[in-house]
């Protein structure tokens, strides 16, 4: 019955459908309660992670669009990544985003993140990444809190639908000289010598970095992360990111990156890595300094395509899971406050050790798995990508990866500095995380806590 | 079924820190429980370990309580274990942690809590990295131990203790980092993380000096060596005292213990190739060290440059390759650790009166504080080296197995090996003047203090400083026993490094005492080897 395979395989992004067909008809009929909107959402994302998993688990594999859409074990686990790290997300709005639009945007998003992780065909892959952006642009916009807002969603729109023009652009000359819209083309055209197909592989990673905020493509992402609502800055930072991610792991498919497109792969997320952790040093804004660092996260999860093919889905897969709920779990912990510049000052972070010393350390406990510190989970996940680029025969590039993360501890650290060993700050603000945002933080130690002590059979997982 | 008495030791302080993470109550309640949580659980992790020191069998060279899981995936595993050279690492770390506890008991009065927790974790760090067997669990527990410390310094300790922490982190990650692709390219070469594994696999001589210079980046500025060694100072003096006492004491040992334990037997080719360099830093260090002490004002200062130098000697005996040489290597380690260690904590009782670590504003202290002078002294001499103490036992056997390795060198014509044993000996006059010398201004001499009257040792004190002066002496008097317990792993280690494994010319045959059948050892020429490929 290829009807009922069909609905299963689809049985995430039905589950999301419903929660935002729930949530717009009640909205409609009678406005809803921040609470129970918050409620249906977290149950569809909830339901939908969950059948992700158990799909995945049972070994389902099935195309439900011959030739535009498949689902497979691994494409459902990455889903079920996807989904869980929206949760968190979720939980943490609640505080900050009032209006009933909030969920639905993030729902749809959220599906067309789905859809593009399954993606077979250009068509499939465009659609999913204009359905995951389009409402993020109006997420940013949405928390009007700061005159700036409208200034960095059109850059945001602007840069956004350059990187969609680019792709195109890429994906046409891919078909004019494969004559198929087949997401294989892309791999196939890595190696080939012809022109056209080069041209169209550099535009098509032109449009990944623009999404995925890669120097030189990446000033949009500062202005953005900074003035959104911090959810949507949490949001941006580990689910785009990952859906991009996940999504350029599926194109790359397990074809070998040869030279000069290595090359290509490997020195802008290298510079990625560099500026990102220099320009992050001088960062006064919490959001701003996370900005700079998802763009050398970028860089290290660009590398992980330089490595092996067979080990990439595993390498960015557990790194994306990893990155995202440090994330999170910085998100989580920062300080309430209604005024949000105030709230993003780094400032307000100085002495926190001492007004509240849980949330000094679960943003402590972050900073420091971001920067890749064992024992902290960043660095098993760092140490899988450098371990595939080296086997790849990279070495060079893993030396001056390594060496530009380096560069990327000292601000991590300064946090720390500012957390546990400043002074209090009389101007700091007083407020406390509310009671969902504490238990995103602890889903998140949590899930932490069993990557660090128990990584290996999360990577067998994968 | 056994126990696993290494995981147990190794997690054990951890436990302890959750336990003190779960305390509640008043600040007062919860600063004293927090304090006596910790001493108990260091002081059961100890009596816990001493199971390891009954436990181990000499005549055994493999590793013992041996311990291996499933961890990471592929070959990266938890595996532990420990042999002659680990074991008294081990031991040290938990006899030193009461010791510190102890130490910190009033001196530190705000944020009992948080400072317990995190010595317990580094406790725990640190038994690991002695304990582990697979060089990316060592790795973990190695870097891991970075971050209490980096906290200790920074959140408890004294005026620039921003940037003395800073500086401690960010050198010795510099290093690490290097270790790290080093043991990636390691890892795809041999297609093994265990450092068993990896002992036996022999890389290609043109990789290895690349390999080592990765490792030697790490452990020099962990050990640290001159000329990498500037974080030291900073950080030993602005570190509270318990920290200063786990810097020194383990801390440091960390970076020998890598290069015994790995660098120079993972690369033993290189290390012959750059044991002439390696023999010279080490002396360079030695005598550096020793004039830097010489000129300080600062009395934290002065014991932090001390540990240079004596962590030369170190250096100086793992690369002679010879026997004895070896052993007083190991013993040095552990003497350096109760010496220095006991120096630090005196360091911080008369700053606990006294608030000033200025040598100037001291003298005559025999006068004022009778019983601490007594104990200072004797640990003074244990430092200078003074027979029938653990620091006699630890240079002697070294400078005693550098000699004995360049002669032979030198009788064939290579003078440069005995040049340099020849020039650590100034190190060994070096070494009292300025001890001596320090505490001639500062016990004796015209009685002064700055802040009088000064009460003198508490019992909690005596009892501290009783139990390091009985530990040098048990060392210095009896060293036979200990001795016999790390002889087989030194021999083995002697074996790896001195390139019988890769078949290398040996230059001379010499015939060790009593050596155990199997192992009949035929040492290369170390530190000029390399002009004799």
């Amino acid at each position: 019955m290829s009807w009922i395979d069909s609905a299963i395989a689809m049985l995430p992004e039905h589950l999301l459908l419903a929660g935002i067909v729930i949530l717009i008809a009640v909205d409609i009929a009678a406005p809803l309660r921040k609470q129970v909107s918050l409620l249906v959402s977290l149950l569809a994302v909830g339901f939908a992670a969950a059948a992700a998993v158990w799909l995945s688990s049972n070994g389902f594999a099935f195309a439900a669009f011959a030739g535009h859409y498949s689902v497979d074990p691994a494409t459902l686990l990455a889903k079920a990544i996807v989904l869980a790290l929206a949760v968190p997300v979720l939980l943490i709005s609640r505080d900050d985003v009032g209006q009933g639009a909030f969920p639905v945007l993030l729902l749809s998003s959220l599906y067309g993140v789905c859809l593009l992780l399954s993606a077979d065909s250009f068509l499939t892959l465009f659609l999913g990444l204009e359905l995951m952006s389009l409402p993020v642009y109006a997420l940013v916009l949405l928390a009007f809190r700061r005159p700036q807002s409208a200034e960095a969603a059109l850059k945001y729109l602007v840069l956004g639908g350059t990187a969609t023009a680019t792709l195109l652009m890429g994906v046409s000359l891919l078909y004019g000289s494969s004559g198929s819209l087949a997401l294989s083309t892309f791999a196939s055209a890595l190696g080939s010598p012809d022109t056209m197909a080069n041209v169209a592989v550099v535009l098509v990673l032109v449009g990944f970095f623009l999404k995925a905020a890669i120097v030189p493509f990446h000033a949009w992402a500062p202005d953005a992360y900074e003035v959104a609502a911090v959810p949507v800055t949490a949001y941006m930072a580990t689910i785009i990111k990952a859906g991009v991610l996940l999504a350029a792991v599926r194109l790359f498919g397990t074809a070998p990156v040869t030279r000069p497109m290595a090359d290509l792969l490997a020195i802008l997320p290298l510079v990625s890595i560099v500026w990102g952790n220099l320009a992050a040093m001088r960062q006064q804004s919490f959001r701003r300094m996370i900005a700079y660092s998802s763009i050398a996260h970028a860089g290290y999860l660009f590398y992980a395509l330089l490595g092996e093919g067979p080990g990439r889905f595993q390498a960015v897969a557990f790194y994306v899971l990893v990155y995202g709920l440090m994330n999170l779990l910085a998100f989580a912990a920062l300080p309430q406050n209604p005024d949000d510049t105030a709230r993003d000052r780094m400032d307000n972070l100085k002495g926190l050790f001492h007004r509240d010393p849980f949330a000094a350390l679960m943003i402590g406990i972050a900073m420091l798995s971001l920067a890749g510190i064992p024992p902290f989970p960043g660095f098993v996940a760092k140490f899988l990508i450098f371990k595939n680029v080296i086997a790849a025969g990279f070495t060079l590039y893993a030396v001056l990866g390594l060496v530009g993360s380096y560069l990327g501890i000292y601000f991590y650290l300064r946090v720390i500095q500012y957390l546990f060993m400043s002074a209090e700050e009389p101007t700091a603000i007083q407020g406390s995380p509310g009671r969902l945002a504490l238990g995103a933080s602890l889903i998140c130690l949590l899930a932490a806590i069993l990557l660090a002590v128990f990584p290996g059979w999360v990577i067998d997982l994968l | 079924m056994t126990w696993p008495i290494l995981s147990i030791v190794i997690f054990l302080p951890l436990v302890g820190a959750a336990f003190i993470l779960a305390l509640r109550g008043d600040d007062e309640a919860i600063r004293n429980n927090a304090r006596w949580t910790a001493l108990w659980t260091t002081l059961l992790t100890f009596f816990i370990s001493i199971f390891l020191i009954t436990g181990f069998d000499r005549g055994i060279p493999d590793f013992q309580f041996v311990e291996n899981h499933y961890w990471l995936g592929g070959t990266i595993r938890y595996h532990l274990g420990v042999d002659g050279i680990s074991l008294p690492f081990v031991i040290l770390t938990t006899a030193l942690m009461p010791v510190a506890i102890l130490a910190s008991f009033l001196a530190v009065s705000h944020r009992v809590k948080e400072y317990m927790i995190a010595f317990l974790v580094l406790e725990t760090l640190m038994i690991g990295t002695f304990a582990a067997l697979d060089i990316v669990l060592f790795y973990v527990f190695f870097e891991g131990g970075l971050i209490p410390m980096f906290l200790i310094i920074g959140i408890w300790g004294g005026k620039r203790r921003v940037y003395a922490s800073f500086k401690f982190f960010l050198y010795t990650l510099l290093g690490s980092v290097l270790m790290l692709l080093a043991i990636l390219a390691m890892y795809l070469h041999a297609g093994s993380t265990d450092i068993t594994v990896l002992l036996t696999h022999g890389f290609p001589r043109d990789w290895q000096p690349w390999l080592f210079l990765a490792f030697l980046a790490s452990f020099a500025v962990k050990l640290p060596m001159w000329p990498v060694h500037t974080w030291l100072p900073d950080a030993h003096v602005e570190a509270p005292t318990a920290g200063s006492v786990i810097l020194a004491g383990v801390l440091l040992k960390m970076g020998t213990y890598g290069f015994m334990k790995l660098a120079f037997p993972l690369f033993p080719d290189a290390t012959r190739l750059l044991a002439p360099i390696f023999g010279t830093l080490a002396v360079v260090s030695i005598i550096y060290g020793a004039c830097l002490a010489l000129v300080q004002t600062d009395i934290k200062k002065i014991i932090a440059y001390s540990s240079i130098s004596h962590l030369g000697y170190v250096m100086l005996g793992l690369i002679s390759l010879d026997l004895l040489g070896i052993q007083g290597a190991v013993m040095q380690m552990v003497s350096h650790g109760l010496v220095a260690g006991g120096l630090f904590l005196m360091v911080g009782m008369v700053y606990e009166r006294c608030h000033t670590r200025d040598l100037a504003a001291y003298g005559g202290l025999a006068k004022l504080l009778p019983v601490y002078s007594v104990f200072f002294m004797v640990l003074t001499l244990a430092a200078i080296g003074l027979p029938t103490t653990s620091g006699f036992t630890g240079e002697f056997l070294v400078l005693l197995g550098a000699f004995r390795a360049a002669w032979p060198q030198y009788v064939q014509g290579a003078a440069y090996p005995l040049i340099v044993s020849a020039s650590a000996v100034a190190g060994v006059v070096l070494g009292p003047l300025y001890m001596l010398w320090f505490a001639q201004r500062f016990l004796f001499g015209p009685a002064k203090a700055p802040h009088l009257p000064l009460v003198d040792l508490n019992l909690r004190e005596k009892t501290i400083l009783a139990a390091i002066v009985v530990a040098v002496f048990a060392l210095g008097l009896f060293p036979e026993e200990p001795m016999r317990k790390t002889e087989l792993a030194a021999r083995q280690y002697q074996v790896l490094v001195a390139g019988l494994r890769t078949g290398l010319p040996v230059a001379t045959l010499r015939q060790l005492p009593s050596s155990p059948p199997g192992s009949q050892t035929r040492p290369a020429t170390p530190l000029a080897s390399a002009t004799t490929p």
